[in-house]
């Protein structure tokens, strides 16, 4: 009977010893971080911010606006590095940090100015608790402060910029993605900038919430070099191989009226024959015509030809001007001396310590190639 | 105690994805960045030779394990130092695989589990499986988690589709050149696979015949698969950010997102790599304590596997606990000697002896 008691209870006590219950925490004892905001701080320090949800308050997407309290928190501390901070971030929470499921990084443009970037990105590749997936993004002011607001449709911030950048077709902003074009010879990062601005939301409510500004193109030291807008951005994302998706609308030459097309299949084509000092870059896309101002029909093939002639005409003049703003910063966001890097290895050991400035007196050209592949179902105008 | 050929398959297969799994892609980018494939292959294809040259030797002496037969080929006493040698190496790559194993757990899953506990409880397992049923018991075990765990490495390396971009592993050999290259392979052959088990497994083998065919599928196999792990992470994350990833292969799983909802799958991968590093620790154990009761004379060798167990919990313990054994893997020593000694130059005395042995019995028996 003892023996029997004895080999019964063995087994038990091992499986708890083994299947490390030391080491168990409960959902309940975990404060998931969804965002991380990276400010500067005096002398040199880091200001680090956690944006924690708190789960017991979230129901539906559209009780947070309703409910005085918003569902979340946002910590912050400084310290010489991103542990130390998090470390102190940890003292004043009753939960154990979790940052595997993060979905986003805010970097304000004064961190990327003043301190090095790069330094955070041992952290992010040492320990295992990062996932790397998340997006990292660059916000004009107070890091801290877009991860405090609000936002009308979701519960988070960090969530509406996440979903932001997939519904508006970008991709490949990851933390990953990020390093990877950080480290790489040949490719300069380029980061979306978020503004916090006041928006007006319906009669009553006038909310700040954070909104795209633009990209900032950083240089090899990781500064930002240059930013452009939102219009001029996304040709460059385009060029970059960064862009899945978007909207182009053209006007037409005698003035009176504009073309719109959604753009699908984005891809860009980096070419150089023998002379790597003269780089053809080609951007193809699907067009689909989804307005028409203009007086031309289009039902017509010839007006169509026509106007997919001139479509790549004007986009290959806006996306030479956009080529040519970012090659004046040096900064190479389109992976140009990458693609010579792989296509030129032996000429490219000469040029790769001062790519930035060789960067600026690269050749480039710009070549559109859009094709047309349906006019919409309508015809010609419908005129009254 | 026998095997048949389709569980000595999923034991080689197994052995070698765990070691190939765990250090020869890190070994390899360190030393040759975008061209560590072909070191990787280079080296792969060296160690297929390796293991056809042993297997070589094991159908010339069918009816002995190495310890018997490296007596006959060499002599008593050269012979039994020569063993020695090879016990030192499974011992060294038993301790390497547990070493990794703990530390790994305790930095990813396990912070506050003390190391021990781990280190015990793995050690149980192996132990009581090699003393319960001997290698009967582990290739029986090997054939329900080989095909499991084969099919989720394999699976694994088309999880990243989003993020991989063939061009990364341009440009080819221009930036390293032949040097690097050759001493990526160089650096890594060593830990791919470990083809000296066979020599003792072999002896247990139901149909010699079939089991050296089936050693050298899954020896293929497993290398067919370190090439393309090794591909699939320069695809993911290019040479600078892939040379300095220790398991790269783990951070390949936390890359994965699909459809951005499945996530964090690391969580189902390492539990199979801890069954994978089982069966290989277990018939590390076996082959070991099985070769040593046969060199020392004893012929209980559940006694002796037992002993190596405490033997080598000692070892595990002060190897984590002293961190200068953490550099052992690009020890000059053994990787310039001690590996070529073991994996070319022994065998190929061994089959050049065995031949020559045979040559001249032939007449004789005429």
């Amino acid at each position: 009977m003892i023996r029997l008691l004895f080999r019964r209870s063995v087994p038990l006590v091992l499986s708890l010893v083994l299947s490390s219950c030391t080491d168990i925490v409960e959902p309940n004892q975990l404060a998931f971080v969804l965002g991380t905001s990276i400010d500067p701080a005096e002398g040199g320090q880091i200001e680090v911010g956690h944006q924690i949800v708190i789960p017991t308050q979230k129901s539906g997407p559209f009780d947070g606006l309703s409910e005085s309290s918003e569902g979340f928190v946002v910590l912050s501390a400084t310290g010489r590095d991103v542990f130390e901070a998090s470390e102190k971030v940890q003292k004043k929470l009753s939960r154990k940090l979790m940052t595997s499921h993060r979905i986003l990084i805010a970097i304000s443009e004064d961190f990327i100015n003043k301190n090095d970037v790069s330094a955070l990105f041992d952290k992010l590749n040492r320990d295992p608790a990062n996932n790397e997936r998340d997006v990292t993004v660059m916000i004009k002011g107070s890091a801290k402060q877009f991860l405090t607001l609000g936002h009308p449709m979701e519960h988070l911030s960090s969530i509406a910029a996440d979903k932001e950048m997939q519904v508006n077709g970008l991709k490949s902003f990851s933390t990953r993605q990020f390093i990877i074009d950080s480290v790489s010879e040949g490719t300069r990062p380029l980061l979306p900038t978020l503004q916090i601005q006041n928006a007006k939301l319906s009669s009553k409510i006038t909310t700040p919430i954070a909104q795209w500004s633009g990209y900032a193109f950083l240089n090899k030291r990781l500064k930002v070099k240059g930013a452009l807008n939102e219009t001029e951005g996304s040709g460059v994302l385009w060029m970059s191989g960064k862009m899945m998706s978007q909207g182009l609308t053209v006007p037409w030459k005698d003035g009176k009226g504009a073309l719109s097309f959604r753009l699908t299949h984005l891809r860009r084509q980096i070419r150089s024959g023998g002379n790597p000092e003269h780089v053809v870059l080609t951007v193809k896309a699907q067009a689909y015509l989804l307005e028409n101002t203009t007086s031309l029909d289009m039902s017509e093939v010839n007006n169509k030809r026509m106007a997919e002639r001139y479509v790549n005409d004007q986009l290959q003049k806006d996306l030479q001007a956009a080529m040519d703003k970012v090659r004046n910063w040096g900064t190479d966001a389109f992976g140009i001396g990458e693609h010579l890097h792989r296509k030129h290895p032996y000429w490219w050991k000469k040029q790769r310590d001062d790519w930035d400035d060789k960067f600026k007196s690269l050749n480039v050209t710009v070549k559109a190639d859009i094709k047309l592949r349906s006019s919409g179902t309508s015809g010609a105008q419908l005129k009254p | 105690m026998k095997i048949s050929a389709y569980q000595m398959f999923w034991l080689v297969s197994i052995s070698s994805l765990v070691e190939l799994s765990y250090l020869p892609t890190h070994l390899a980018a360190a030393q040759s960045r975008q061209d560590c494939w072909i070191s990787i292959l280079l080296g792969g294809g060296f160690m297929l030779a390796v293991t056809w040259i042993m297997l070589k030797v094991c159908m010339q002496n069918k009816d002995k394990t190495l310890v018997g037969f490296i007596k006959d080929l060499l002599g008593t006493v050269i012979g039994k130092i020569v063993v020695v040698v090879y016990f030192l190496l499974w011992f060294m790559h038993m301790s390497i695989i547990l070493k990794g194993l703990v530390e790994f757990q305790n930095l990813v899953m396990l912070h506050q589990t003390p190391m021990i506990v781990i280190l015990l409880g793995v050690m149980f397992l192996v132990t009581y499986a090699v003393l319960k049923g001997g290698i009967t018991a582990v290739s029986r075990c090997a054939e329900i988690i080989g095909p499991i765990f084969l099919f989720m490495l394999f699976i694994q390396l088309i999880l990243n589709p989003q993020d991989m971009d063939i061009k990364r592993i341009l440009p080819i050999y221009a930036d390293t050149g032949w040097l690097s290259i050759v001493k990526g392979a160089f650096h890594s052959y060593n830990y791919m696979i470990d083809p000296s088990i066979i020599l003792m497994l072999f002896f247990f083998a139901e149909n010699k015949r079939n089991a050296s065919r089936t050693i050298l599928w899954g020896t293929t196999i497993a290398l067919l698969w370190g090439v393309l792990s090794t591909l699939v992470l320069l695809f993911v994350t290019g040479p600078n950010l892939a040379m300095q990833l220790v398991f790269p292969i783990y951070s390949l799983t936390k890359f994965v997102s699909i459809l951005n909802f499945i996530q964090n799958i690391d969580a189902f991968f390492i539990p199979l790599w801890l069954l994978g590093a089982f069966i290989k620790l277990s018939v590390c154990l076996f082959i070991l304590s099985y070769g040593l009761s046969e060199w020392t004379g004893i012929k209980n060798w559940k006694l002796v596997a037992f002993l190596t167990t405490l033997i080598w919990l000692g070892y595990a313990v002060y190897c984590i606990s002293d961190s200068r054994t953490s550099d052992m893997p690009n020890n000059l020593f053994l990787v310039s000697l001690f590996y070529p000694f073991l994996y070319l130059a022994v065998p190929l005395i061994l089959w050049i002896a065995g031949s020559i042995r045979q040559r001249l019995k032939t007449p004789i028996a005429d």
